[in-house]
């Protein structure tokens, strides 16, 4: 609260206007700006003398301001006092290198931008310079500015020029709120080496992206470029932040996530009352009593809320420790004004947690400076109530103090404050040069284009993986695709505050097979509901349940478009099951079945010999004539078919199973209050005489609300009663079929559960292997494919065209030539092949004939060894032969063919064709 | 044809159709049951009544619901006796000895109609049949093409079978019927292919359209007739029907002998036509401010109905409620009831339920007074309401009419002093026109000539004074008529529901009593 003392004198900004106005019209005469810089200088010197004292003293003040900060209540001197002490502290930039260094940055493959400074950021670094000096001069209580730290080469670099205003390829981060949780999620969170001062460095956005780490200041830069990309009218913002906040502390704090939406109670509009309304019949109590009653019932009301709230706020006020530090950490957020994008109102963003908060929130305890790409601005504004009182028309050079002058911001006149100004001897010059002073806006920015990989993009946190602990609840983030079983998210909410008792869990998932997308744990009652997206293979909507066991209490809910039957729910308990329906043609809307308790007996049998004793609990009558007793009764509701009449339109049916009984329950009429009933008894018994007992009027009871004549005959009542009992049999067999359902759904539901398999987006050509697969198959064959075309494309005129002058075009007799010496060079290679082979022919021939002469000679004489040598020559010889004839003759075959063909294709030669033409 | 002539032809008596009746009903353990009771004839729904040698259809009046009727193979004459069955949907009179479709005015319901090997010669009489989609008229003496334009009328038909008729004989006997009847699908038991249908469309596409642009053009003047029909039915529920024109003149002059010869005088021509424009003027604004009341009569009384309509909504849901809350309790206290063994605790509950009912009749008839006093003040404002409205609008009209008696009166006027002038012209001999012998004739003296004209002047007062009488007569009837009706219909409607709760009351009295007497029985 008091680092940003008040300052009550105004006139000082304009001061440091005039001086910085000056300051750029005169740059030539570097001489006057010498002296002023020595001037500074020489003040700089005696408090760099007393630096190690102010130190200490700085340590010692922190104190006194703390108790300020407990007791606001002081007195005026007590404060002026406080106030002068103050004024003597001063913490300048430190000189030492900054702790926090990565050694692991390797500056040398970073762009020259990044290595060093053009003219006109030189210039601008001066600039910048001066007007710090001039700042610390005119404001020597405040502490000094953060406009030039170093980057990651040690170069120093303003801090507007750091900001890249960039608009990101993905649509997700066109809104301010999806880049701020990008920013938040990408990078891991870094504290400043000193909680009291802005860091001395200020690394670029790409190396930040690089790294995913950064402090404060890194983040905001980020998010700043951003959102300025974006079209936003954002800013950086030096400032005090409350120790949550620095420390990015989100666990007292509620998460988003736990938050209800708020529920819209709508006032129903009242129509005015119309002309002919009717009179509400009178009231006959007393308007008095009922109004003491609610007097009392409201007061009773406040005093329980009271109570909760005062046992709420200790619990928060012990947990609560205060900050020692409070009002003096540094920390660093994003303002976006309004006006672009139609942001309607001012807001600021914590780049930590992706927050927005009002401009008037506590957590934000002053503002030093502020700046975007353009310009740089210092707050003149009293922070003595954080930022709530802080007006941000950033037009106003009373309020907000400006580096560079700039057209596209509302100015007040100058005129006035130039006779006010300190050099009245350069009015003159200063008044031609103004025009010239404006023309120089920021240097481009010295960092690169910010990237982010479509991998990064996906990935976001840093490994994949996020945790934020909140208060009683925790979230952890994951990329898609991390997990193999495709969770996203987990939110977990604790009762207590030291998150030891675990409420609920709740998980989100992606790209589920099953299309599952959240589950819900409710640990206090066991309860789990799993939600799904449409396109489960049972078009499940929603399941909750206990246990997985069969026959407990579960809801199930469907996507009931998907399915055949229209079923929207199905409840079930142990004893009973509800199902509702929607859309059918029948327009049956609610089954419910009770069962009975099962006998023992036979689930004993049954368990062991079948998997599924549910089934056999409500097999049909004639399996096996005990377990109906399982199934008691069936209720069935109809929606009202306007087709029909209302009293013949069954609104309800009931079968009984157990007594033999079927209840009808009609539609209302439109102008009716009662509706027709009928209750059929059935019968199985014969009479005394032993007949069979085919239909009495007492079997049929009924109450009609217009009594009809056909309905009381015996025939219309016995066929009713004939089509009931079949539609008995089939709501069993339905009930029967749903249960088995129920069954099927628990079975596949475990399947997935433990198979968990993901899908992949077909569009996703990284993960997607078939698509890979097929793709670098493509790829090859596209490759082979061109490989060949290159041999195919062997060019039998070229050694020919070679021999003539390169560029020139063919003429007639040129073309003719080429075309004879291409043709003849081919018979002239034929015929050598020709005589190759007749060579050789000939040669193995001699050969042989000279093998046969010498054994005709030497026959007597051979061993049988040599004989053997000689006949095996003789057939090798032979075949040699037999085969260098063989291709002797394809070769005489083929070899007028070939020479057809070539010149055939010289004559369609494109190069040729146009000239040789003529001879065809 | 001739086959079954040599029998005797049999009378369709009531033997004859109960046996069919009992013999086509219900059968196993439904048939004993239909035995022992007996069924009635108006519940039969399909009757089958071939081979029989019927001559004459008779005695079938009482088959008021029949869907289905057979009488094939037998001896008819003539289609008659089917009047009263109004929802046949399928008839068969295939293979009789019908010469002429007729009587089968009123089966409107009729979708099939098989009159397979009759004697017919021609289609027609079939107006009614709207729903007709199969036609069987085969084996006919239809000889005329002309005989299908006819059928063009049904737009369902789908199906028509006319093979075995001199007409199917002729050439282009498909492609005529393709052609002309484009939606039919079957045509003598083949389905009509697309290939058919083109070939059709190109032979006769000239005549089927003009026949279309013919028939397009009787639609077009059947919906004007119809347009302007409703909106003179509008103008007169506004009582204001012929008053948007010069109507109401025309017809004062339209019985006027002495006024049109009168209008051959100098002078009067003109004098009559503004006359005539004033009286238009005066005649539509009567016409406007008429059908402005209308709109607010109507805009009242749809107000009126409902808020009476919501009123009575809201009571029925709270009697719904009630009932269903008494229901629950009724079927939890009978069950218990039955379930007591003790007397003293039996007659107890008995008591206490018996009180439960009464409890709910209170209920129910103090939401049925309530409604009624309500409705009754509702409807009391309502009619003050429409009596004020229904005078102001006579009230207007009258002063209208006043206006142009006014105007009939300042015409008489003129009217006779232009007489009197031409009587005195002619007396002198100035007059230079000539006129009519019969127009002549009225100048024979001066009291001929003012008689003329007050002839002329009393007609157009009392067609007016009638016009205005008619208005308020009609106005006042229907004003009074409303109210009675909404009054009556108030009292029906407070009966119905009294009826109705006494009934239902009645009946759960009757259950507990039941259960009193069985356990008595015990």
């Amino acid at each position: 609260m008091l680092v940003a003392p008040s300052w009550s004198e105004v006139g000082h900004s304009e001061c440091i206007y005039s001086s910085y106005r000056d300051l750029i019209s005169r740059q030539s005469e570097t001489q006057q700006m010498e002296v002023l810089k020595e001037k500074v200088e020489e003040e700089e010197e005696a408090e760099r003398a007393e630096q190690a004292e102010r130190a200490e003293r700085a340590k010692k003040m922190m104190r006194p301001m703390e108790v300020r900060k407990e007791d606001t209540t002081r007195t005026q001197e007590m404060l002026r006092d406080l106030e002068r002490k103050l004024s003597e502290i001063e913490v300048s930039i430190p000189e030492k290198p900054s702790t926090f260094t990565k050694d692991a940055i390797d500056t040398s493959k970073l762009p020259l931008s990044y290595q060093s400074n053009t003219p006109k950021e030189e210039h601008l670094l001066q600039v910048a310079d001066n007007f710090s000096r001039q700042y610390s001069h005119l404001c020597p209580d405040r502490v000094p500015l953060f406009l030039y730290p170093v980057n990651e080469c040690s170069v120093p670099k303003f801090v507007s020029t750091t900001i890249r205003p960039t608009l990101m390829p993905y649509p997700e981060l066109y809104n301010w709120d999806t880049c701020a949780q990008f920013v938040s999620d990408f990078l891991s969170a870094v504290p400043l080496p000193d909680p009291l001062k802005p860091p001395s460095y200020l690394y670029s956005s790409t190396t930040v992206l690089k790294y995913q780490e950064g402090n404060c200041f890194d983040f905001s830069t980020l998010l700043c470029s951003m959102l300025l990309g974006a079209g936003y009218d954002a800013y950086c913002v030096y400032g005090y932040g409350s120790q949550d906040l620095c420390h990015m502390d989100l666990t007292r704090e509620v998460c988003p996530l736990t938050v209800k939406p708020k529920e819209m109670v709508k006032e129903e509009e009242k129509a005015p009352p119309k002309k002919y309304a009717v009179k509400p019949p009178r009231d006959l109590t007393s308007r008095f009593e009922r109004e003491q009653e609610i007097k009392r019932q409201e007061g009773v009301k406040a005093e329980e809320e009271k109570r909760l709230k005062q046992g709420e706020r200790l619990a928060e006020q012990e947990s609560a420790k205060t900050d020692p530090l409070h009002g003096l950490r540094v920390h660093s957020w994003v303002l976006v004004l309004s006006g672009k994008r139609e942001v309607p109102e001012s807001f600021f963003i914590d780049p930590f947690t992706a927050r927005s908060y009002s401009t008037q929130d506590d957590h934000f305890l002053g503002i030093e400076s502020l700046w975007n790409h353009k310009n740089y601005w210092v707050n003149m504004q009293d922070c003595w109530n954080c930022c709530k009182d802080l007006v941000f028309d950033l037009g106003d050079p009373v309020r907000w103090e400006y580096l560079l002058l700039e057209t596209d911001k509302p100015l007040l006149s100058l005129t006035e404050e130039e006779d006010d100004g300190m050099n009245d001897d350069d009015d003159v010059e200063n008044l031609g040069k103004e025009d010239e002073d404006k023309s120089f806006d920021m240097p481009c920015s010295w960092v690169e284009q910010i990237e982010i990989s479509p991998e990064a993009f996906e990935t976001r946190c840093p490994n994949g993986k996020k945790v934020i602990q909140y208060k009683r609840a925790r979230l952890e983030k994951w990329a898609p695709y991390l997990n193999n079983n495709g969770l996203v998210c987990r939110l977990t909410t604790y009762e207590d505050l030291q998150c030891t008792k675990i409420l609920e869990i709740k998980e989100w998932f992606q790209n589920r097979k099953d299309m599952l997308e959240l589950k819900h744990i409710n640990k206090v009652t066991g309860l789990n509901i799993d939600y799904f997206k449409p396109g489960h293979p049972q078009a499940l909507r929603a399941h909750s349940y206990t246990s997985m066991q069969p026959e407990m209490d579960r809801v199930m809910e469907f996507y009931e478009t998907a399915r055949v039957d229209g079923l929207i729910k199905r409840e079930e308990t142990p004893r009973t099951m509800t199902e509702y329906y929607q859309g059918r043609p029948d327009l049956l809307s609610y089954r419910h079945v009770n069962f009975g308790p099962r006998i023992k007996k036979l689930s004993l049998n049954s368990a062991e010999s079948n998997p599924r004793p549910v089934v056999l609990r409500h097999s049909l009558p004639t399996s096996h004539p005990t377990h109906v007793l399982a199934c008691q009764k069936i209720t069935e509701r109809f929606s009202r078919n306007p087709a029909k009449p209302a009293d013949e339109d069954v609104a309800e049916r009931v079968f009984l199973l157990l007594d033999e009984r079927i209840q009808l329950r009609y539609h209302c009429r439109e102008d009716h209050l009662t509706a027709s009933k009928r209750e059929f008894l059935w019968r199985t018994e014969g009479d005394s005489k032993g007949n069979k007992i085919i239909m009495t009027p007492d079997m049929c009871l009924s109450f009609e609300v217009e009594p009809m004549e056909h309905t009381k005959k015996l025939l219309y009542q016995y066929e009713a009663m004939m089509k009931l009992k079949n539609e008995e049999k089939l709501a069993r067999h339905q009930a029967w079929e749903s249960e088995l359902e129920v069954l099927e759904i628990l079975k596949l539901r475990e399947e997935e559960e433990a198979a968990h398999v993901l899908t992949i987006s077909i569009y996703d050509t990284k993960r997607n292997e078939k698509s890979k697969e097929y793709r670098e198959a493509m790829e090859r064959m596209m490759l082979e494919e061109h490989l060949w075309q290159a041999e195919a494309q062997l060019d039998y005129l070229a050694p020919f065209l070679a021999q003539l002058p390169p560029g020139e075009k063919l003429t007639r007799w040129q073309a003719v030539r080429l075309k004879d010496e291409c043709l003849s060079d081919f018979k002239q290679r034929l015929i050598d092949k020709a005589n190759l082979i007749q060579a050789r022919f000939e040669k193995e021939t001699q050969e042989l004939q000279k093998q046969q002469q010498w054994y005709q000679e030497n026959q007597v004489t051979l061993t049988p060894e040599d004989e053997d040598l000689y006949l095996s020559y003789c057939s090798q010889a032979m075949f040699r032969i037999r085969i260098l004839e063989q291709r002797l003759n394809r070769h005489k075959e083929l070899a007028p063919l070939k020479y057809l063909a070539l010149e055939e294709k010289l004559y369609k030669d494109p190069r040729l064709v146009e000239l040789l033409k003529v001879f065809v | 044809m001739n086959r079954l002539c040599d029998v005797e032809p049999r009378v369709m008596d009531d033997e004859m159709l109960k046996l069919a009746v009992g013999e086509q009903g219900p059968r196993d353990e439904a048939g004993q049951l239909a035995k022992q009771e007996g069924i009635l004839f108006k519940d039969v729904l399909s009757l089958q009544l071939d081979f029989q040698n019927i001559l004459r259809i008779d005695n079938l009046w009482q088959f008021e619901n029949l869907r289905k009727l057979q009488l094939d193979n037998n001896i008819i004459e003539k289609i008659e006796g089917l009047e009263n069955l109004t929802h046949l949907v399928w008839l068969d009179l295939s293979f009789n000895n019908i010469e002429a479709i007729e009587g089968l005015d009123t089966l409107v319901n009729l979708e099939d109609l098989s009159l397979f090997n009759n004697r017919i010669s021609k289609i027609d009489s079939l107006d009614a049949l709207v729903k007709l989609q199969v036609l069987s008229l085969g084996n006919n003496q239809i000889g005329n093409m002309t005989n299908i334009i006819y059928l063009r009328r049904f737009k369902d038909l789908r199906t028509l079978s006319l093979s075995g008729n001199p007409v199917a004989e002729a050439e282009d006997y498909r492609t005529f019927i393709c052609a002309y009847l484009p939606d039919l699908v079957y045509l003598d038991f083949q389905r009509i292919d697309d290939h058919m249908k083109e070939l059709a469309e190109m032979k006769h596409q000239c005549s089927v359209d003009e026949l279309k642009h013919q028939e397009s053009l009787m639609q077009a003047q059947l919906e004007e007739e119809q347009a302007r029909w409703e909106e003179l039915e509008g103008h007169k529920a506004a009582f204001v029907e012929h008053l948007n024109g010069p109507f109401l003149f025309d017809s004062m002059y339209a019985e006027d002998v002495e006024g049109s010869q009168l209008s051959h005088l100098p002078g009067v021509g003109e004098l009559v036509q503004t006359y005539k424009d004033k009286f238009v003027i005066i005649c539509l604004n009567i016409f406007k401010f008429g059908m402005k009341q209308q709109e607010k009569r109507k805009a009242e009384l749809d107000t009126f109905m409902g808020c009476v309509q919501e009123a009575i909504q809201e009571k029925q849901e709270q009697g719904k409620h009630e009932i269903a809350k008494f229901e629950e309790k009724h079927l939890l206290t009978l069950s218990s009831i039955r379930d007591e063994s003790e007397l003293t605790n039996f007659e107890i509950k008995m008591a206490e339920h018996s009180e439960n009912i009464t409890e709910l009749v209170n209920v129910l008839m103090t939401l049925e007074m309530q409604l009624v006093e309500q409705l009754e003040e509702t409807i009391n404002m309502f009619e003050r309401n429409i009596i004020d409205l229904v005078g102001l609008f006579v009230e207007n009209v009258q002063s209208l009419m006043a206006q142009c008696r006014d105007l009939e009166n300042h015409h008489h006027e003129k009217l006779l002093e232009i007489a009197i002038s031409t009587r005195e012209k002619i007396v002198k001999g100035e007059l230079d026109e000539d006129l009519p012998d019969a127009v002549r004739a009225l100048f024979v003296d001066k009291d001929t000539i003012v008689n003329a004209v007050g002839a002329s002047h009393d007609i157009h007062l009392l067609k007016i004074d009638n016009r205005e009488d008619e208005l308020v007569t009609r106005v006042n009837s229907w004003r009074a008529h409303l109210v009675d009706k909404i009054h009556k219909d108030e009292i029906m409607r407070n009966r119905r529901r009294m009826k109705e709760i006494n009934q239902y009351v009645d009946h759960v009295q009757s259950e507990l009593d039941s259960l009193e007497y069985s356990d008595l029985l015990d």
